[in-house]
């Protein structure tokens, strides 16, 4: 909320400056996000008087005007339609000055005439926002030709903006906090009646809480004619539903003349971000400023029989709101309604046939308090978001209504120009009552974790607001006052307590944690590990958002059976992801199209699958994608391809785990190459796939080249991975081993696994590894044959082996390779 | 039977080789080469080898002479083969310790490692030093019920205190309100989860994945965030200061200054904001010119930087336990955020177009 530091002064005048209490109240809660100083960056502004004014010699729409500045008078070309008689008064930027834009004022030509400075808007000041004609100094204002025009307009202000939490209504406007500067400054701040520069108040009018009331209510007995009363005793405010609106005020002010706002209302409202409208449309806002209470004009001769009825909208029925849009209401809206129909949108904002026009002289100005969830549901099912709304479903204070009608009253009275206000209807269908909180400083101490003297705990909620009303032994009851609807149980008091002595007084310790049983889960440390042995084999970690298009699915050939989202931002990110591959594809294409010659990403995160649970089923993976070249050594780039998946797989497993998995011809997702791809399984059961991504989707993804992708489940392979244990230690080989090599010309259908397998059974338990050590196609080898070449290595356990008994193992293995696989041996 | 000339031929041939072995072995350029002229006289074709296959035919008397002189001749031509080679050796090893050194600026051959991506690395500081401190790790659904993320964390129903969180629903259910579910819009949903299933004392880290409708240039639809608590029968406003200050220098630099002021969230009374002094501009430092000039903290020197408080006895009552037996403290942080600070990152889309120029800063 924007927040004018003078106004705040005005209400509650300390000794201390904007920074000084910016600071304070950002340490007790309200967050000054920023300061701007206003006033401050028109040096080289002045007062000047018109002394000539004629026409320009060559443009029609052109005016010479001769200006005094206090030292000199000056030739200047004005383009605005509204220079003064000689005498007049205007803002004149001298040679030289600066606008707020960065503008430098230099002498220049204007059709052939010299123009030495220039006369103003307020526009241009940015002093407000009229920026049809320059602005002419009030004949009130004293101020002399060269008076600077941040003094003359009495300029100079602050404006803080402050970053408000939705607990705090009540710093809503500026009374709201200026108390809590007075609680903070320790200076007893009563919220007065309203002040402005140059208003005058309602004398004798007396704003007591405590007020009669459904009655009249004495409002304003200053010089100008009465108004009839019967006026007013004649409507009949009547609340048909009492929860949704405990208390409705309305005020009449009668026989005001609309029209333009003075300077200091309109530069007020314009530092503080409104626009001005005219009097009395700025004088609410000026009210709802000040107050944090927002209030409604009605023009009373629009309300059709003399009546004004709050209650709830019947389904269906509509009305047009102010900014011209016919809204329709459920059961559910709260609605203003005069004799016929709804005339508002009760606390959200008004419609447009009641609204006060230019010629509108009697005046019904709302002031209530309505239930805020109520406000709140309506405003959020409207998509219509008003000051108005965002105070009432806050919380305005219900007690405030007489005064803030009171002040509202007297001060559209007041700049109406010969209005009066005399009388009001305070309605109270439900009166508030205060909540009644005990609060005991030992709690206070336990939580915070100092002693706080109970006096002072007591001086500081009552310096809130909050009413002492028993003290019993150690527990002391409070009443929390009505503006404050956050306070509602002792940590409320609590927390009151040490924010207003400041956080800084709570002293710092390091607690004993005590250690918990269970711990942390240790599929977490599993998979903090996969990460890293996902990186040490080379992969960078990616991390994608986990909603996407149901297209970028589909593209990808991954399931679309998604959770979706009701409230997408765009249909691009809609869906919640069933697979990983379509972000990491994305992020492949990307670095393709920025020329990454090598594309080496994983993620670790989770899918979503719909699931007949409360919750979606949230499953883990881990994925893997490698695009482009593997980097070898100088110009030694080779395609990625299956093996290198393969590898990486290895790599991060046998890392983990302590174990390579089984790589499978099987059944693999339908994007994945239906021939170059494998099932990866650990301990007899599947785990994930790897392989090279279908060619038709990396077409559809938009990837060059072979694409190799990898998918685990993550849970699985942990769930595996704590099957198989921790590895263990063993005894290193007493006896030497053999090696022999066997190399054999095979058919390709005859995998190399497959076939070492065998080799190694056939050997009759004497081979300890066999291993592939060359592979050959081409010359010399025949079509749809290859050339394998495996190092057998044969080891005894219990004895050193004889050549005799390698050689006949040997031959045995060489035998089933001929048998079984129709090998030629070499 | 023996052949008379067969004594005149073996003799010749030990002198001839006698005579030519030595400078032929010398004379050799290279290891291959002297091995291709060692073979020639001792080779399996070699002219000694083939002398002493003429053993046979000399006479018994002569044989053992002959014999003895053969071998003689092959330990010296071994002998000088070995020196030959040694001389060879030593001379491409001083030729390689004084020739030209190698072109060290080749590239390097050994597979590089890949990096964390910037968010797994800021996880992996925060839970390094909180684990130390006797925190466990935990970890809880991002799609949940509505009233985890709002209601039993005590957010009023209809309350503008759910505004901050525009949340994003999940189809299929109502798209609203209690009965919704929802992509969680805040890390502290793991408050309700755990303390559902455990008792006190607890102490619980929590990072992970939360998303808000918001999409601009300070803001990601999906980001992450850490939630930490700590349950036990006395816990105090004063040890949350404590451990949040320790855990701010432990991460950021052990002379930073951490203020606490008033805020407010639901779960926690009292609730808190952190600043602390800001990291880029060094403020604690006292260089009033650098802090002025700061584009971080915009001179003011301070950068907010967690959130946190006492949890509210209401979240206490939604979950079971007794208010009055058990107090706690709360913590929450966004890891997005934390990064960019640590690790100087100027926009937050960077963290998720995983563009591998970006992700190898790390």
């Amino acid at each position: 909320m924007l927040t004018s530091f003078r106004w705040l002064q005005e209400l509650c005048p300390i000794d201390a400056d904007v920074h000084e209490v910016a600071h304070r109240i950002t340490q007790a809660g309200l967050e000054v996000e920023a300061i701007e100083e206003k006033g401050a960056n028109l040096s080289g502004v002045v007062v000047a008087e018109v002394r000539t004014r004629a026409p320009h010699p060559k443009r029609d729409k052109l005016t010479l005007v001769t200006v005094f500045d206090g030292e000199a008078e000056h030739e200047v070309v004005c383009g605005a339609p509204n220079v003064p008689e000689p005498g007049g008064r205007v803002l004149f930027a001298r040679p030289g000055a600066i606008l707020p834009n960065g503008t430098t004022i230099e002498p220049r030509r204007v059709g052939g005439v010299e123009s030495s400075g220039m006369i103003c808007s307020e526009a241009e000041l940015e002093v407000g926002a009229d920026a049809e004609g320059i602005f002419i100094v009030d004949a009130e204002n004293e101020a002399l030709p060269g008076a600077d025009v941040a003094d003359a307009l009495d300029l100079h202000d602050f404006v803080l903006d402050i970053g408000l939490t939705p607990n705090r209504p009540d710093c809503l406007g500026h009374v709201g906090i200026a108390r809590e500067i007075g609680i903070l400054f320790g200076k007893r701040c009563e919220p007065r009646k309203a002040a402005g520069p140059r208003r005058t108040f309602a004398a004798g009018a007396s704003f007591q809480a405590d007020q009669p009331t459904t009655d009249l209510v004495k409002l304003w007995d200053g010089q100008s004619e009465l108004v009839d009363a019967s006026a007013l005793s004649s409507i009949s405010v009547e609340i048909a539903d009492g929860d949704r609106c405990p208390r409705y005020g309305a005020a009449l002010v009668s026989g005001v003349q609309v029209g333009p706002s003075p300077f200091w209302l309109r530069y007020r409202l314009h530092n503080l971000g409104l626009r001005t409208l005219s009097n009395v449309v700025d004088a609410t806002n000026l009210i709802l400023l000040e107050w944090g209470h927002p209030i409604h004009g009605f023009d009373l001769h629009r309300l059709r029989g003399a009546k004004v009825v709050v209650r709830l909208a019947k389904d269906g029925e509509t009305m047009a709101t102010l900014d011209g849009i016919e809204r329709e209401f459920t059961a559910d809206d709260l609605l203003i309604c005069d004799g016929r129909g709804p005339v508002a949108v009760a606390g959200v904002m008004g419609g447009s046939d009641s609204e006060i026009r230019d010629d509108t002289k009697d005046i019904l100005i709302e002031c209530a308090y309505f239930d805020p969830r109520s406000i709140r549901r309506t405003s959020r099912r409207l998509g219509l978001q008003t000051d108005s709304s965002h105070r009432f479903e806050r919380g305005v204070d219900p007690e405030a209504v007489p005064r803030v009608m009171a002040s509202a009253a007297s001060l559209i009275a007041e700049l109406g120009e010969g209005a009066s206000a005399t009388t009001a209807i305070d309605r109270v269908a439900i009166a508030h009552s205060p909540k009644s909180i005990a609060f005991r400083p030992a709690r206070a101490a336990r939580l915070l974790g100092t002693e706080i003297e109970a006096e002072d705990s007591q001086r500081i909620l009552e310096a809130v607001g909050c009413r002492l009303v028993d003290e019993t032994g150690k527990v002391f009851t409070f009443e929390a006052p009505s503006w404050r609807p956050d306070l509602g149980r002792e940590v409320d008091l609590i927390e009151e307590v040490a924010r207003v002595r400041g956080y800084d007084e709570i002293p710092t310790a390091v607690p004993r944690v005590r250690p918990s049983e269970s711990g942390t889960p240790e599929v977490l440390r599993f998979i903090s590990a996969l990460r890293t042995a996902a990186v040490t084999t080379g992969l960078y970690e990616a991390v994608n958002y986990a909603f996407l298009s149901v297209e970028d699915l589909q593209k990808a050939r991954v399931s679309t059976e998604v959770v979706s989202l009701a409230n997408p931002l765009s249909e691009e990110r809609s869906a919640m992801r069933t697979s990983l591959l379509p972000g990491l594809a994305g992020a492949a294409t990307r670095a393709q199209r920025h020329g990454a010659t090598e594309v080496q990403l994983f993620e670790l995160a989770r899918t979503f699958h719909p699931s007949d649970d409360p919750l979606p089923r949230e499953d883990t993976a881990l994925a893997i994608l490698l695009a482009g070249n593997r980097s070898g050594w100088i110009g030694d780039e080779q395609p990625f391809e299956f093996y290198d998946g393969k590898g990486v797989l290895e790599a991060i497993l046998d890392r983990v785990i302590g174990q390579r998995p089984d790589f499978t011809q099987g059944e693999v997702p339908a994007f994945m190459h239906p021939k170059r791809s494998a099932i990866v399984s650990l301990a007899g059961r599947a785990v994930g796939f790897v392989g090279e991504i279908h060619p038709d989707v990396g077409d559809a993804l938009e990837l060059h080249g072979r694409v190799v992708y990898a998918e685990i489940d993550v849970a699985l392979l942990h769930a595996i991975s704590e099957e198989l244990g921790t590895p263990q230690g063993h005894l290193l080989p007493k006896f030497p081993a053999v090696t022999r090599d066997i190399a054999m010309l095979v058919r390709e259908e005859f995998t190399a696994g497959e076939i070492a397998t065998a080799l190694s059974e056939a050997s009759g338990g004497l081979a300890e590894s066999v291993r592939l050590f060359d592979l050959y196609r081409g010359d010399q080898i025949p079509e749809g044959h290859r050339s394998l070449a495996f190092r057998m290595t044969y080891r005894d356990p219990e004895s050193t082996l004889t050549d005799k008994r390698v050689d006949k193992a040997h031959a045995k293995v060489a035998e089933l390779a001929r048998d079984r696989f129709q090998a030629t041996i070499r | 039977m023996a052949e008379p000339d067969a004594v005149q031929t073996f003799e010749d041939g030990l002198a001839d080789i006698r005579g030519a072995y030595e400078q032929a072995l010398r004379d050799a350029a290279d290891e291959p080469e002297l091995r291709l002229v060692n073979g020639r006289y001792v080779g399996p074709q070699g002219e000694l080898t083939k002398l002493l296959k003429l053993m046979p035919k000399l006479p018994g008397d002569r044989r053992r002479e002959l014999g003895q002189r053969a071998n003689a001749l092959k330990q010296e031509i071994q002998s000088t083969f070995d020196a030959v080679l040694d001389s060879i050796h030593r001379h491409a090893r001083d030729a390689e310790l004084t020739g030209l050194p190698l072109d060290v600026t080749l590239p390097g051959r050994w597979p590089m490692p890949g990096r964390l991506h910037p968010i797994t690395r800021i996880r992996n500081e925060v839970l390094e030093i909180l684990v130390s401190l006797g925190f466990d790790v935990a970890d809880g659904p991002e799609v949940e019920l509505y009233e985890n993320c709002f209601d039993k964390l005590g957010f009023p129903p209809d309350h503008p205190a759910t505004d901050e969180h525009d949340t994003f629903f999940i189809e299929g259910g109502p798209s609203s309100g209690r009965h919704s579910v929802l992509l969680r819009t805040q890390t502290s949903t793991i408050q309700i989860r755990e303390m559902s299933l455990r008792q006190p004392p607890l102490a619980i880290v929590s990072p992970g994945a939360v998303y808000r409708r918001d999409d601009d240039t300070t803001h990601s639809p999906m980001f992450f965030q850490l939630e930490g608590f700590l349950v036990d029968t006395d816990v105090t406003f004063a040890e949350l200061k404590g451990v949040l200050t320790l855990f701010l220098r432990r991460l950021f630099d052990e002379h930073v200054a951490v203020r606490f002021r008033a805020s407010y969230f639901p779960f926690v009374e009292p609730g808190g904001e952190v600043d602390m002094s800001c990291v880029f501009c060094r403020a604690w430092e006292g260089d009033k010119e650098r802090t002025a000039a700061c584009r971080v903290c915009k001179g003011n020197g301070w950068m907010e930087i967690l959130g946190c408080g006492m949890i509210h006895p209401v979240v206490f009552e939604n979950v079971g336990y007794d208010a009055e037996k058990y107090t706690g403290f709360a913590f929450g942080m966004g890891l997005d955020r934390i990064a960019m600070l640590k690790y100087g990152i100027p926009n937050i889309k960077l963290l998720y177009d995983n563009d591998v120029r970006f992700l190898s800063q790390f």
